[in-house]
């Protein structure tokens, strides 16, 4: 199989709503694509079911070839899925640097209960350092010591970025990464971005509504409308097509 | 036909008080989203003012007015007005210990306002319960068979036509079964909740003045018990179904009856089962019905928002220099302490204190389940008691040494935890804590009355450990070693908050979607907290008995599991000391308050914990936190005001 994710057939009702209506994309490794489409589109259900927060009714979802079926989240996660949500998911009473902490342990995969009760489940100075690292990248250490509660929603969104990234995953799902920052912070958002993906291969899929944060990372994008997929390809062929349009003029009348 | 209308026609009484009781869970849970575990208590309550009336002579009509039409909705009124509304919006565990304070404080606080001691033969409401008034197919009809039937179907009609055509009826109902549309469509939740308050509590007392007769003397356990049966017939209605929760409450009293005619009498299994059914059937629903299922992982708390994060713990806010003098301070009265207690403390208060650590053991469990990882039980008393037997019983039959007993004793009951969490643990807060009630529960009436196990009321003996050359039936050595248990177990409490899974614990308590999304498995972790606290527990339990020198069912029933959440939330749930002095303030009011009150005010205990739970409610963090707090908010502005000085 070609792409790190599959997606084929997918389908999800929500009552008589139906989310997703046979949704078939591809994410090739190392390739970031961008998802658009008006709200309601079933952008954020396609991740779920992607990451497993949900079960799709129909279809399959393939990852690194395997398939996912009923796949917990866990289980994903520790093949190689990292993501953000669109509602901010953050650890209530932790400190920012403690978010990384937890994750950064995941990603070694070796806590285990015994080595607690030894006295040896503390952080690591390597751990510490990868943690300073990622703090640095994302612009946070200034904050790294504060109770998540006191972030503004867009550093809580760098946080949920920093704490998927720290893991390593080879697909990153990230749904409106830029809902709640300033121009300025959403540039850095891209640069950050592509600064990763030119260091090390990371499939992205990015669910934006900032079409400049699409151009600046996806090579190409998959326009959902409707719980179907409408139109895919190049961003700006894609908004030449009337469907698109169509989609978007809906959605703004 | 004859035998089985014979066995079952007693069910009747118990199935209509389990059907009003479960209803009026309903009711109140999907108005107000409390789950209102004190119904039994207030059951009790009318009951006890409907005694006290009659026996002082009124005409019967009288007291009913008094005790039931008007003290049953004052009483739940008042609850909600002065708790329940506070809470609403906190989580399961805060309804929940405020239920819990509820239970325990309103039969004690009725106790001694009537202390009359032993009340035998209950009176009946209008038919005399030992008057057969017809035969059914050759059944005779009892008294009290007769007027819960007909008042129990009166007042169904009343709540139908009541649900049917008034407005606030109408409103009740659509609350109950979809509480979010009701809120949506512009209703005064407030006053729906105020009404159902009202009507519930009514039904309560109603039930309990109902039942009173059915049993020889008026107990508020026999009434409190009630209660499960009541969870499981508003289970069976997946907690929404007034119908089907009315149809559960009715089969099971009628079921339990049929059992204990049909079982071979004599056995634990049949004497245990009938008192057991609505614990068996609770957890079966809990675990099998997949409607309950969804809807308590889906709504759990109809009206709960998003649970506000725990305040940091003063610790955490507290700078190095004074830290390291706190700890520095903590050493030396723990080491003052131990040194009195091996010195100058006579030896009873050398008992007293063994026994307070003892139960800091236990206590200590609750601070890794609860306040760590945010879950619920509502039977360490019960692992204690596992912990206990265990330990005995090898000491007994295998010659085994009460430490290495220990030992045992902490994998059998972590064994049991796992057991029993993992199962129960998909479905969430509420439905944990139904059904470690249930299983504690079910151990009171099935498993310790068995002589293998606690062998009921007798109990079993424990001897004392002995290691080597140093035997510990000496009271100050054995109190050295329960302060060395007591140490370890707060070693493996502070690495596990220290480690990995304290971490992934954080983070699931913070999120749990997002702990997952990064690779956590949150059924393994908080199976693994739950197993480990249950070791805990039983640790405690064992070194509890040992220091008794023995233990019965009675000493590790499940409403001492409901004392202990109650306890330990006022205390402090979040920190180890707050267990130990859970421990300390519980053993030690106990015997200020057995040792110098009469009997009319022994309650005032419960009356204390009770309102301590009404406090943690409020407020949280427990009392242990709130003065750390003060004390560091004191030091603090000294430090500014020397700086300012300087
Ligand atoms: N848990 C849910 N229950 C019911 N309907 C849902 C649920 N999640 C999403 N939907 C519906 O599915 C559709 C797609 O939603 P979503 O995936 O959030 O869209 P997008 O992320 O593109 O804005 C919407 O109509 C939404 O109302
Ligand atoms: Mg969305």
């Amino acid at each position: 199989m070609s792409g790190l994710l599959e997606v084929a057939g997918v389908s999800k009702r929500f009552g008589g709503v139906s989310a997703l209506n046979d949704v078939s994309l591809e994410v090739a490794e190392a390739e970031a694509v961008g998802l658009i489409g008006p709200n309601g589109a079933g952008k954020t259900t396609l991740f779920d079911c992607v990451s497993g927060v949900t079960v799709p009714d129909r279809g399959d979802v393939f990852f690194g070839g395997r398939r996912l079926g009923r796949a917990p989240i866990y289980k994903r996660a520790r093949l190689g899925m990292g993501r953000t949500f669109q509602r901010l998911e953050l650890f209530a009473g932790l400190t920012v640097r403690e978010h990384l902490e937890v994750s950064e342990r995941e990603r070694r995969a070796d806590g285990r209960l015994w080595k607690d009760l030894l006295g040896r489940g503390g952080i690591r100075l390597e751990e510490s350092e990868r943690v300073d690292e990622t703090l640095k990248e994302l612009g946070l250490e200034s904050v790294a010591g504060s109770p998540i509660e006191a972030l503004s929603l867009g550093q809580g969104r760098l946080v949920e970025l920093g704490r998927a990234l720290i893991r390593e995953p080879s697909l990153l799902l990230l749904d409106e990464p830029s809902s709640g920052l300033d121009s300025r912070e959403t540039a850095a958002l891209a640069s950050v971005l592509n600064e990763l993906r030119a260091r090390r291969p990371i499939s992205v899929l990015l669910v934006e509504h900032d079409l400049e944060l699409v151009h600046a990372v996806a090579e190409r994008v998959v326009v959902l409308d409707f719980g179907r997929v409408v139109s895919s390809g190049p961003l700006a062929a894609v908004l030449q097509e009337p469907a698109v349009q169509e989609a978007y003029l809906g959605a703004t009348l | 036909m004859t035998e089985f209308l014979s066995f079952a026609t007693p069910g009747l009484p118990y199935g209509c008080v389990f059907a009003l009781l479960g209803i009026g869970l309903v009711l109140t849970y999907q108005t107000s989203g409390v789950f209102n575990l004190a119904f039994g208590a207030q059951a009790y309550a009318s009951a006890l003012v409907f005694y006290e009336c009659v026996a002082h002579g009124w005409p019967k009509p009288a007291a009913f007015v008094v005790s039931v039409v008007v003290l049953a909705p004052v009483l739940g009124l008042l609850m909600d007005r002065g708790l329940y509304r506070f809470v609403r919006t906190k989580p399961v565990l805060v309804k929940l210990v405020a239920a819990l304070g509820m239970l325990i404080a309103i039969p004690a606080v009725f106790e001694i306002v009537f202390p009359a001691g032993n009340l035998y033969s209950p009176p009946s409401l209008f038919l005399s319960p030992s008057v057969v008034y017809f035969h059914i197919v050759g059944d005779p009809i009892n008294g009290i068979e007769l007027s819960t039937v007909v008042l129990t179907l009166l007042v169904v009609l009343l709540l139908s036509v009541m649900f049917h055509f008034t407005q606030i009826g109408l409103r009740m109902r659509a609350m109950a079964e979809s509480p979010r549309m009701v809120e949506l469509a512009g209703v005064d939740a407030d006053s729906v909740g105020m009404a159902s308050w009202m009507l519930s509590s009514l039904l309560a007392g109603l039930a309990g003045v109902m039942l009173a007769p059915v049993f020889g003397d008026l107990q508020a356990l026999n009434f409190t018990t009630l209660l499960v049966a009541a969870i499981a017939a508003a289970a069976a209605g997946s907690l929404s179904s007034l119908p089907y929760t009315f149809l559960g409450g009715l089969l099971l009293g009628i079921v339990g009856e049929l059992l204990s005619g049909y079982l071979p009498s004599g056995q634990v299994l049949s004497s245990g089962l009938r008192p057991g059914l609505p614990f068996v059937v609770l957890l079966l629903l809990l675990l099998f019905l997949p409607g309950l299922r969804r809807r308590w992982t889906k709504v759990n708390d109809p009206l709960a928002g998003v649970d506000p994060p725990p305040a940091p713990l003063v610790s955490a806010s507290r700078d190095r220099s004074l830290r390291r003098r706190s700890r520095i301070g903590a050493g030396a009265l723990v080491a003052l302490f131990v040194v009195s207690s091996l010195t100058w403390v006579s030896p009873s208060w050398v008992f007293n204190l063994s026994q307070a650590l003892a139960l800091a053991i236990i206590f200590l469990s609750l601070v890794l389940l609860t306040g760590m990882s945010g879950q619920i039980s509502l039977c360490q008393a019960t692992f204690a008691g596992v912990g206990a037997f265990t330990a005995g019983q090898l000491a007994a039959h295998f010659n085994v040494s009460v430490l290495a007993g220990i030992v045992v004793a902490a994998v059998v009951a972590g064994a049991i935890g796992a057991l029993v969490a993992l199962p129960a643990l998909r479905l969430g807060g509420l439905a944990l804590a139904l059904a470690t009630l249930a299983f504690g529960l079910l151990a009171d009436n099935i498993g310790f009355q068995y002589s293998w196990s606690g062998n009921g009321q007798s109990g079993i003996s424990i001897p004392r450990p002995s290691l080597g050359p140093i035997n510990f039936s000496d009271g100050r050595a054995y109190f050295c070693l329960i302060v060395v248990i007591l140490a370890i177990c707060i070693l493996v409490v502070s690495a596990i908050r220290r480690g990995t899974t304290g971490r992934q614990l954080a983070a699931l308590r913070g999120s749990e979607l997002a702990a997952a999304s990064i690779g956590i498995n949150p059924t393994r972790a908080k199976v693994l907290v739950f197993s480990v606290s249950a070791a805990i527990a039983g640790v405690g339990g064992a070194v509890y008995g040992s220091l008794e020198l023995g233990a019965s069912a009675n000493d590790f029933n499940t409403l001492l599991s409901l004392v202990f959440v109650v306890v330990v939330a006022t205390v402090g749930v979040y920190t180890v000391d707050g267990a130990v002095g859970a421990g300390l303030a519980y053993v030690v009011l106990n015997v200020a308050l057995s040792g110098n009150l009469t009997l009319r005010w022994s309650n005032l205990l419960e009356v204390i914990f009770g309102l301590g739970a009404v406090v943690y409610a409020l407020h949280p963090e427990g009392a242990v936190e709130y003065v750390k707090r003060l004390t560091l908010e004191r030091f603090t502005r000294r430090g500014i005001e020397t700086e300012v000085l300087a």
